[in-house]
């Protein structure tokens, strides 16, 4: 051969990760940053009132503000606007509503968006705001689910009778016979408090619309840009071939981000309509007032125990507030996850529930990291620890006696999940060991007889990883897609249907890409989020990245090998399948050219390829695993994820009952993701959870008062974990591959499902002196001590 | 409009604002400098903090006419892709960023630390960087980040 190889560009700088360098030097280019000449700017003007009949809205006066260029309300553009709808025809007793962008009958919580205005400037924008008049029927507020739900609650939809927005039942098994079997029976509440997923960045769309092309160009933040992409074409009537999505740098997402917000489609409209580009950027108090809510949701459990602590079976009434229903996708999906989830690692086979999921006079309800497993998980962590203390039975007892046994594998739990995880009895067993559980234990004893209030709780999980989004959306589905084109010059571009939020994704599927094609990770550049580089993607949510999107890029990247391997077998007069790819070259035997030659062949020299191949290498790849269902079967039960992680936590705590104040003295993690592909960033993803594990346990609660109006919208009101509020857990990871490519099961999520859990038990342990038992995840300091003077004054 | 002057990174910068305007819009859609960000607009996250003469300022909380003739410093006077600075470089090796939001005025508000004491304790680095919010990492890498420089003194402003 007298192909020369490429000269080698010198190494990246020696970052970490391939993120880091345009980040540290402030040149990331997130939604703020992305410019455009003659960019008009979109504030919009929210509902003051939770409840509230829009009779008129005068925009008069706002039109006269110079740098206007239009004022928009609902009753507008609701006329020439598609509406978002659920579509959920497995769900038939979820209620059928519809909304536009904008409100246009009611407005139905603080912060729901009713008029727009197009400017100059967002300055001149939110003067005009100000002029903007609107006619309110102010109407009685419903600000929780169970006043929600009293005979005479007001109601959001009057035609609906009441305001359940769902009514689900499940049952599994044979609960009565379970109970009919049991010698005791618990029965408890848990309550759960509404939070905010809160990230950094909140939410901001920019539009441009060609009317010479009729093309859309949309700069949104956002974890799901080709879904999104969809949901704009329902809005705007736009075919997607002329919609592009450009999901830029993010600054977190959290799950808040993997929603379709109705301003998203506004901004959309929006560039259609003022033939400028036009940017909404969420500020602060619009994120707390309308950038989605979590968690909110009160458990009343019965269970049916046996004297040696196994539990037998157990009956749930989940009642949710999802806040105003009008949110794409379903602010109910948390809630049914939650409902799935609750068997946890427990053979726990005869379970039966009803779900109420309550509309409200609130922000609507929506994703955070976690996605309703902490309230699930939480459920049974604390029934096994209540059941425990009944009979006298120790918390690692409790679980070893009802945990899913080792053996077999799959095991199908009672909602349908289809396990293939490790050992629960082995990873509890590296939990006491990595924690020295004993040694904690003891010194607790200790400061108990010194009058401390000390406690240890351990607590554990199985988390559903890469879910299909179909079963709860009715559409998208398990699966992902990656392109990956090896260049003339042997350096690979990867592109991606998943949307880092600072996972570091550049980094990870360079490493997956480069191990496939023997070369280095530097020399493959990963993009993500951009709907013009790849047909269709799913998005990052749900902890499905490394299984689908790594997945997907292994496949890809595997085929593109196997083409150059071919390449490389004619030229070495051998069989393809003798050849392989490792450090830069493709090798048989000591005879060996470079990866960079066979790209230059495949698009430079193409008369050195094998007979009737065709020049070039790229793919597109779609990736199914195929082992996930799309709708729940007769019997409700739905294998919801493609692949299942576990984690357990142990934590150690001491109580203030002076001030209620809980300080976090230590913290272990062990946590079984499958195969590891970059342990830093891994740690990373434990770490951030850990903190908004601590955060909504110990600080963050979104408050509204009797009347529904918001207490919280400033950073100063919702208090988010600070430095000093560090825990540095001790993280063990045990690696139990899955069947699928790669090995992966997912991560990201672990760490805020099931420290809560473990917080929750370690506080009840160190109350156990006082006889207070812990039933709410809402552990701050004035709520904690809430319960210490209702202990005390009982 | 105002005519407002003052030193960016080095060198002289004019613009011409409105009273009202803040000095995180200016730095940002008049000056190129998008490296602060905004996070919260009520001086309580520190995405957008900057050293004027020195000092960390919530650029969000200061309006441009307030800066007249002072030094502002932001993240685009700290370090460069080729070059950067020790406690960027530190903060990339520790995995002490993941989306990077916060990360700008992170760096500037340890370099003021490191500038007034180049060998923080654990307690001085989480007291000082207090009012700088981040969502992804729990901190924890931050502070081993910083830890790491308290501990050789390799962070020169």
């Amino acid at each position: 051969m007298s192909v020369a190889a490429p000269p080698r560009a010198p190494a990246q700088t020696g970052t970490r990760r391939h993120e880091d360098t345009r980040l540290l030097c402030g040149r990331g280019e997130y939604l703020g940053d992305v410019q455009r000449p003659d960019l008009k700017h979109i504030a919009i003007l929210r509902s003051p009132l939770a409840h509230a009949r829009i009779r008129d809205v005068d925009v008069s006066g706002a039109m006269t503000v110079p740098g206007v260029i239009g004022v928009f309300t609902g009753a507008e553009l609701a006329a020439d606007t598609g509406e978002f709808s659920h579509h959920l025809p497995m769900i038939p007793t979820l209620r059928q509503i519809t909304w536009s962008v904008l409100a246009t009958d009611k407005a139905r919580f603080v912060g729901e968006p009713v008029a727009a205005v197009v400017a100059d400037s967002r300055y001149i924008a939110e003067d005009a705001l100000e002029l903007i008049e609107v006619d309110y029927e102010e109407l009685p507020a419903v600000s929780d689910a169970k006043a929600g739900l009293e005979a005479e609650a007001p109601l959001l939809y009057e035609d609906w009778g009441d305001n359940v927005f769902l009514y689900m039942p499940g049952a599994h098994g044979d609960v009565e016979a379970a109970f009919a079997d049991a010698d005791g029976e618990l029965r408890e509440r848990f309550t759960h408090h509404r939070v905010s997923g809160l990230p950094m960045e909140g939410h901001g769309a920019l539009g441009e619309f060609d009317p010479s092309t009729g093309r859309l160009e949309m700069h949104v933040s956002t974890q799901v840009p080709h879904t999104l992409r969809t949901v704009i074409s329902d809005i705007t009537g736009l075919s997607e071939a002329k919609i592009r999505v450009v999901a830029p740098d993010m600054g977190g997402g959290f799950g808040n981000k993997a929603h379709f917000m109705r301003e998203e489609a506004l901004v959309a409209v929006l560039a259609m309509r003022v033939r400028h580009p036009v940017v909404w950027q969420q500020d602060r108090t619009e994120n707390l007032l309308a950038g989605l809510h979590s968690r909110e949701q009160v458990h009343e459990v019965e269970v049916a125990y046996r004297n040696d602590g196994r539990v037998l079976g157990l009956r749930a009434n989940f009642v949710v507030d999802v806040g105003s229903p009008e949110l794409y996708i379903l602010g109910c999906a948390p809630a049914i996850v939650t409902t799935g989830v609750v068997p946890n690692c427990y053979d726990l086979q005869d379970y039966a529930f009803e779900l109420r999921c309550v509309a409200t006079n609130k922000c609507p309800m929506g994703g955070y990291r976690g996605y309703g497993q902490p309230q699930g998980i939480f459920l049974m962590e604390r029934v096994l620890d209540l059941v425990g203390e009944r009979l006298d039975i120790d918390p690692v007892t409790m679980r070893r006696r009802n945990m899913i046994p080792d053996e077999p594998r799959p095991y199908v739990t009672a909602t349908g999940a289809v396990l293939d995880t490790g050992s629960f009895d082995e990873q509890l067993s590296e939990l006491l060991e990595a924690a020295d559980y004993d040694a904690a234990c003891g010194a607790r004893d200790e400061a108990r007889a010194e009058g401390r209030l000390v406690g240890v709780g351990i607590a554990q999980m199985v988390e559903p990883t890469a879910p299909n989004i179909h079963a709860l959306a009715g559409r998208f589905g398990g699966y992902e897609m990656a392109m990956l084109t090896v260049q003339p010059d042997g350096r690979v571009n990867v592109a991606v249907g998943t949307k880092s939020q600072g996972q570091g994704h550049e980094t990870i599927y360079a490493k997956v890409a480069a191990d496939v094609l023997g070369i280095s990770p530097d020399d493959v550049a990963v993009s993500d989020g951009d709907t013009a580089a790849l047909p269709y993607g799913i998005g990052t949510w749900g902890s499905r990245s490394a299984v689908m999107g790594g997945g997907a890029v292994i496949k890809a990247a595997r085929q593109v090998r196997d083409k150059m391997a071919a390449i490389a077998a004619g030229l070495l007069e051998a069989p393809a399948d003798q050849i392989e790819a490792s450090d830069g070259f493709f090798r048989l035997g000591e005879a060996a050219i470079p990866f960079g030659q066979i790209a230059a062949a495949a698009y430079l020299h193409t008369f050195l390829l094998p007979p009737g191949m065709d020049p070039g290498l790229s793919v597109v790849v779609g990736y199914d695993p195929g082992n996930t269902s799309p709708f729940p079967d007769e019997r409700g039960k739905l294998n919801v994820a493609a692949t299942y992680s576990t984690a357990a936590a142990a934590a150690v705590v001491e109580v203030d009952p002076a001030t209620g104040v809980v300080t976090v003295s230590d913290l272990t993690i062990v946590h079984d993701c499958g195969t590891v592909i970059d342990r830093v960033l891994l740690d990373g993803q434990i770490h951030g959870a850990v903190a908004q594990a601590v955060g909504q346990t110990f600080f963050e609660e979104i408050h509204y008062d009797e009347n529904g109006q918001p207490q919280t919208s400033t950073l100063l009101d919702y208090m988010i974990p600070a430095f000093g509020d560090v825990v540095r857990p001790r993280i063990v990871h045990r690696e139990t591959p899955s069947e699928l490519i790669g090995g992966f099961r997912g991560a990201g999520e672990g760490a805020i499902i099931v420290t809560p859990a473990a917080l929750a038990a370690a506080v009840h342990d160190a109350l156990a002196p006082l006889g207070v038992p812990i039933t709410q995840a809402n552990l701050s300091p004035s709520r904690l001590r809430e319960l210490l003077r209702a202990h005390s004054t009982a | 409009m105002t005519s407002v002057r003052f030193s960016l990174n080095g060198e002289s910068a004019e613009v011409d604002v409105e009273p009202r305007e803040l000095l995180l819009d200016t730095l940002r859609d008049r000056l190129a400098a998008k490296g602060a960000h905004a996070g919260c607009e009520q001086g309580a996250c520190g995405a957008c903090t900057v050293l004027v003469d020195g000092s960390g300022v919530r650029s969000c909380l200061m309006f441009t006419v307030q800066a007249s003739g002072t030094e502002v410093r932001t993240i685009e006077g700290v370090g460069s892709p080729g070059a950067l600075h020790p406690i960027q470089q530190a903060l990339s090796q520790h995995h002490g960023l993941q989306c990077g939001f916060c990360t700008p005025g992170m760096v500037l508000t340890a370099l003021e630390l490191f500038e007034t004491d180049p060998h923080p304790s654990r307690d001085r680095i989480e007291e000082w960087m207090s009012g700088n919010l981040c969502r992804c990492t729990g901190y924890v890498n931050i502070v081993s980040a910083l830890e790491s420089l308290a501990g050789t003194g390799e962070a020169p402003s």
